[in-house]
């Protein structure tokens, strides 16, 4: 059976790089801005803010599923270490709920928008931050299973190999 | 006077020395990297604002489609989101650009690798370093370009920006891919302000020297 998958390189991945870090630009940079333009189409009385925030709302929604199929398949073949292991399992349950949470807050969205699209309620803001902050929580996480424990890079998959991890 | 290639002098001490004390195992004197995390913005940012731009200006291809989604649409909500987000990442690039400065002169490559492009750690620093002054130049230049189309020249069409705005953003994602792998070679691949590759290189045994 093992032998029908191709072969993996030296991330230990069967492509050039990692692709989730790069899908989850998309949920990132549009979830966080979705909070930040309804902020400011609150506060400066600008419609298309709330516009431009619920299309990026809509897209975060959409990239998150595929951040999760990305994340799921490299983390199985992150092979962490130590603490790390317990940050991957912390971050693919935010990640999980985030897509959950995301595809709710978009769905309340959608029908405010459809009623008036000119504004949003408190509630909704008060939300949206909310999401932003465990957006950020999730972002930390990610960023110590690469940035401290390096997963997936050239020289911790060649220690691993080595069995030194 | 001729000057013959090869360098005349290089210090027995890097200039990073004068400070490594007061750098952690990953050369930062903080504990996360800043410009990777600003990147999601400045990517995330302009690839949306032109993807939304170009869905503005074939409104009238796919009005029957976003009618049977029952989602309600207007041409002008989609070029709200090229022209704001546009904006948006301008306005993050600059940090973006700055962080990386700062994270690009504190950085310790290790030594003795070559990429998968064949670059060294210096060739591709330089190449990342000089690439992204340019790609925030050019992101500037959008934004203003756009600012233009948006309140002036295009004001009262429905198709708010130029083909060739289009052309040139598409253009940029390209640009964009490219830098971004050099940037996730220098730490993949050279381990650039990665904790546990330079523990790694240190000698150190990654059980006990990371938390």
């Amino acid at each position: 059976m093992l032998e029908l998958l191709p072969p993996l390189n030296d991330h230990n991945l069967p492509w050039m790089d990692t692709i989730h870090p790069i899908v989850v630009h998309f949920v990132i940079a549009m979830a966080l801005i979705a909070f930040v333009f309804d902020l400011g189409g609150v506060v400066l009385r600008k419609p298309a803010l709330h516009e431009a925030s619920f299309w990026n709302l809509l897209f975060a929604t959409g990239a998150i599923f595929v951040a999760i199929i990305f994340g799921q398949v490299e983390a199985g073949l992150a092979a962490p270490y130590g603490a790390a292991r317990n940050i991957l399992d912390i971050h693919t349950t935010i990640g999980w709920s985030l897509a959950g949470i995301l595809s709710l807050l978009t769905g309340w969205r959608y029908v405010l928008r459809s009623r008036d699209p000119e504004s949003i309620p408190l509630s909704f803001l008060a939300a949206g931050g909310l999401v932003s902050g465990l957006v950020l929580v999730q972002i930390v996480l990610g960023d110590e299973l690469i940035w401290t424990y390096g997963l997936h890079t050239v020289k911790v998959v060649a220690a691993m190999r080595e069995g030194l991890i | 006077m001729a000057f013959p290639l090869g360098l005349a002098y290089a210090p027995l001490e890097a200039p990073i020395d004068q400070i490594a004390s007061e750098l952690g195992a990953n050369g930062l004197p903080y504990p996360l990297p800043i410009h990777p995390n600003l990147v999601h913005l400045t990517i995330g940012l302009f690839v949306i604002a032109i993807a939304f731009d170009v869905v503005g200006a074939l409104y009238p291809l796919e009005k029957r489609l976003f009618r049977f989604l029952a989602l309600p649409i207007t041409r002008g909500g989609f070029h709200d989101v090229g022209w704001y987000n546009l904006l948006a990442c301008c306005l993050v690039t600059f940090f973006t650009v700055g962080a990386g400065f700062y994270e690009m002169l504190t950085a310790v490559p290790l030594p003795g690798v070559t990429s998968t492009f064949g670059l060294g750690s210096m060739t591709t620093m330089l190449w990342h370093g000089v690439g992204g002054v340019v790609l925030l130049l050019v992101i500037t230049a959008m934004t203003i370009w756009r600012g233009f189309q948006r309140y002036a020249w295009r004001r009262d069409m429905g198709r708010q920006v130029q083909w060739i705005y289009l052309f040139i953003g598409v253009l940029m994602f390209a640009l964009l891919g490219l830098h971004g792998t050099l940037g996730a070679q220098l730490a993949a691949e050279f381990g650039v302000h990665i904790a546990a590759d330079q523990l790694l290189q240190a000698g150190a045994d990654l059980h006990t020297a990371l938390p």
